[in-house]
């Protein structure tokens, strides 16, 4: 292959001197050595650029379609040959050059023309500039003379019927259909990818589209102004190099473009560097930024679940087919390690990407581990809240057993007895009398302590009612003074039942051991949590740890994904603030 | 004086029916459900009703409702509840601003023979009986400042038995004190709350659970 691309080489810059010469010999003082040259120049960039872009990226259409536009360019100038073989080959040829470097641009950078409108753009084109050429040749006589030729006239091998206007008209149809119509077509098909690209495809696509832009806008003017007479020579100047600096700029953005992959290679070993020093987290921005994709995703594989999980150990969904998002699995020795969901237009850098994986593999499989950690986490998080769920639901459930059962039993069974007290009324022995009055009394005590077991099992009113009146109800019932403020709305009831043991353990504890005088209770809601705090002005000095059971409310509070606070200073009171998400 | 029992529990049941019947009231029905209470009240017509806040099929509040429901559709019917549990809440949305011949008790009262028979009776003559524990639950509730700091002891337990429901007669019974002592304390009390002097027991207790109820 390095052959082939030496021998081409060495093709295009004998073919550069003769088109030089070719030039030279037969325009005489219709061009300058300067603009000769300069038209070779472009040539040869494009040839350039093909052979760096073929040697780069040898399965890329792109190298050898630049290559070929390079040697068309030149082999155009062989058309002011007076030789008629030359002249009717090389006319014939003389406008695919167009064609082809339109095609390159809109095959950049894949190789590939992507989109329904570009594809048939591309085929109009190329039928275009290879059919009116042709056309053009059957009828030209050499009488009249045509745009952009020398006024001596040629000899054409494919004459077979002489009318020179017909010819001059062919042509002047052809320089407004292609060069005004196709050409612009071409323009908003480049401005319209470029609006479409993501940030990341935007910036690479940019210099190349600016460069097409320029080169287009000159063939839409000659276009319009094909049927004005030939403006002045300084116009005519600035017009010639306007079109070489189109056609120039083409193949050096798409060498600009060449290069930004050469430096984003340059970015792979920074991110070699770099991950050396990354905690696991950081390894998904080390490669957002080695990759230029701000929107980067990591996903790692996990074997027992068989699932892709993000760095936070949540499940991580793939993009589909039609995606901007693309993705690229990174295994080691067959199993799968990651995935990179990735900007679509980086799949046109496979190389990029595989560097960049490759060079962060030991990280991602260090991050993998961290993840699988974090996901086993997660689980456990969940399983904590659904303890606390079922717990409440048990306690509700005993609660109501206690109402329902026992304690009914035992009214109706005191109830008997004392019927059965007043029956015998004063026939009774007085012992008699004493003892059943005595198995009612301790009746009516086993129900009051059930009474306030069920309560703090779990208090009816706070399933009917809610958190306010349930506070409201506890508060009601302490033996000092207790101010209650506390905002009307229901919440989830795992979220209000945590709430209220919060204020009622609390509660418990300032009665028992703070000797405090008053106290207040508060429940609010702030930015999606709620706040429920027990202060008061007793003796402080009590800790979560002591195991005065705020140790059960602070792991009941942070199955909840929320915090427990008690600061309690001796002598200055205690404040316990439990803070609870609740959704919004 | 003709009543209807409405309790789940046969038991209970059976024992409040057999006290009210021995104490000489004629127990015109007994049923276990809230659908039953309500055709047992359109046939019946009875002077009281007594129902259980739970019963089935939900077991939260069906008494409760059936309560509102009779009150509103027979408001000659008196009815007192009976529950598990009471809640001063509860208590406050049951009376709805109409205390005459209604009663909201727990349901361990009715050991206490007498008292209870007493508040049936009162309820059944449009009286109006509080659980006590409600009361204490209103008087529990924390105002700033708080009025009820400038009653005596005894005034508060006044105040108390008038929440409950109890005539100036009930009062001195209770207390053992006589009809003029209890006057004075009444008006006392009425003075340093601020309440403006309520000429029947109705609308007393009506005045009193209002002023205790505002927090």
């Amino acid at each position: 292959m390095t052959a082939l691309r030496l021998v081409l080489a060495a093709a295009g810059i004998a073919l550069g001197v003769l088109a030089y010469r070719v030039q030279i010999d037969n325009l005489g003082p219709l061009t300058s050595s300067t603009q000769a040259l300069a038209i070779v120049a472009v040539g040869w960039a494009f040839l350039g650029a093909g052979l760096i872009a073929w040697a780069r990226r040898p399965g890329n259409r792109l190298g050898p379609l630049l290559t070929a536009a390079g040697f068309a360019l030149l082999a155009r100038q062989f058309r002011y040959s007076h030789d008629p073989l030359a002249f009717t080959v090389f006319f014939t040829l003389s406008e695919l050059s167009y064609g082809l470097a339109a095609h390159s641009v809109l095959a950049y950078p894949s190789g590939h023309v992507r989109g329904r409108a570009e594809q048939l753009l591309v085929r109009v084109g190329y039928a275009s500039v290879l059919v009116f050429p042709l056309a053009i040749l059957l009828v030209y006589d050499g009488t009249e003379r045509l745009r952009f030729m020398d006024p001596r006239p040629h000899e054409n091998l494919l004459l077979v019927w002489e009318n020179g206007s017909l010819a001059v008209t062919l042509q002047r149809i052809f320089v407004v259909w292609v060069w005004g119509v196709l050409a612009s077509i071409f323009i908003a098909l480049v401005l319209r990818r470029l609006v479409r690209a993501t940030p990341r495809a935007r910036r690479l696509l940019a210099p190349l589209c600016l460069a097409a832009v320029v080169f287009a806008l000159r063939a839409v003017y000659e276009g319009i102004f094909a049927f004005v007479d030939r403006p002045s020579a300084v116009v005519d100047d600035v017009l010639f190099w306007w079109q070489i600096a189109g056609f120039m700029a083409l193949p050096i953005a798409l060498v600009a473009g060449m290069l930004r992959a050469r430096l984003a290679r340059a970015n792979v070993g920074e991110l070699v560097l770099e991950l050396e020093r990354t905690p696991p987290e950081g390894v998904r921005d080390a490669l957002a930024r080695a990759l230029a994709d701000p929107a980067l995703e990591v996903g790692f594989w996990l074997p027992e679940r068989l699932e892709y999980v993000d760095g936070r150990g949540r499940p991580l969904v793939l993009p589909g087919e039609d995606d901007d998002r693309a993705v690229t699995h990174l295994d080691h020795d067959g199993e799968p390690v990651a995935v990179i969901v990735h900007d679509a237009s980086l799949v046109d850098e496979p190389e990029l990407l595989l560097a960049s994986g490759a060079a962060a593999r030991l990280a991602l499989e260090n991050a993998r581990l961290h993840a699988d950690m974090r996901a086993q986490l997660l689980e456990v998080q969940e399983s904590r809240v659904r303890i606390v769920q079922a717990a409440d639901e048990e306690r509700r459930r005993i609660e109501r057993d206690l109402h329902d059962g026992a304690q009914q039993r035992l009214v109706a069974l005191a109830l008997q007895l004392r019927s059965a007290q007043r029956e015998l009324g004063h026939t009774a022995d007085p012992e008699v009398d004493r003892l059943l009055a005595e198995a009612v009394d301790e009746l009516q005590v086993a129900v009051e302590e059930l009474r306030e077991l069920a309560r703090g099992v779990h208090p009816a009113i706070l399933t009917e009612d809610g958190l306010a009146a349930a506070l409201e109800s506890l508060t009601s019932r302490a033996p000092i003074p207790v101010a209650l403020d506390v905002s009307e709305g229901r919440l989830p009831a795992q979220v209000e039942a945590t709430a209220y043991f919060v204020a009622c353990e609390a509660l418990a504890n300032v009665v028992k051991h703070a000797q405090a005088s008053k106290a207040t209770v508060s429940a609010h809601r702030r930015n999606g949590v709620l706040i429920v705090e027990v202060e008061d002005d007793g003796v402080g000095g009590a800790h979560a740890e002591n195991g005065s059971g705020l140790r059960g409310l602070a792991d009941r509070v942070e199955a909840l994904g929320g915090r427990f606070v008690v600061e309690s200073p001796t002598g200055g009171g205690t404040h316990v603030v439990g803070e609870i998400p609740c959704g919004s | 004086m003709r009543v209807v029992i409405a309790e789940d529990s046969v038991l209970l049941r059976e024992g409040l029916a057999r006290l009210l019947a021995e104490s000489g009231m004629e127990v015109a029905a007994r049923v276990g459900n809230a659908d039953a209470l309500h055709h047992a009240v359109h046939r019946e017509r009875p002077d009281v009703v007594v129902v259980d806040v739970r019963m089935p099929p939900t077991q939260t509040d069906e008494g409760a409702r059936a309560a509102r429901e009779i009150r509103e559709r027979h408001p000659e019917v008196a009815i007192l509840v009976l529950s598990q549990v009471v809640e001063a809440k509860h208590a406050l949305e049951l009376f709805s601003e109409r205390p005459e011949g209604f009663g909201y008790l727990l349901k361990d009262r009715v050991l206490e023979v007498d008292d209870f028979l007493e508040s049936v009776r009162r309820v059944a003559n449009g009286g109006t009986a509080m659980d006590p524990e409600v009361v204490a639950q209103l008087f529990g509730r924390r105002r700033a400042p708080d009025p009820l700091e400038e009653l005596t002891p005894r005034e508060r337990e006044v105040l108390g038995l008038m929440a409950e429901g109890f005539s100036n007669a009930g009062i001195c019974k209770k207390l053992f004190l006589s009809p003029k002592t209890v006057e004075t304390h009444v008006h006392s009390i009425f003075g340093k709350l601020g309440l403006p002097p309520a000429p029947d027991d109705h609308r007393r207790v009506l005045a009193v659970l209002a002023y205790l109820r505002q927090s």
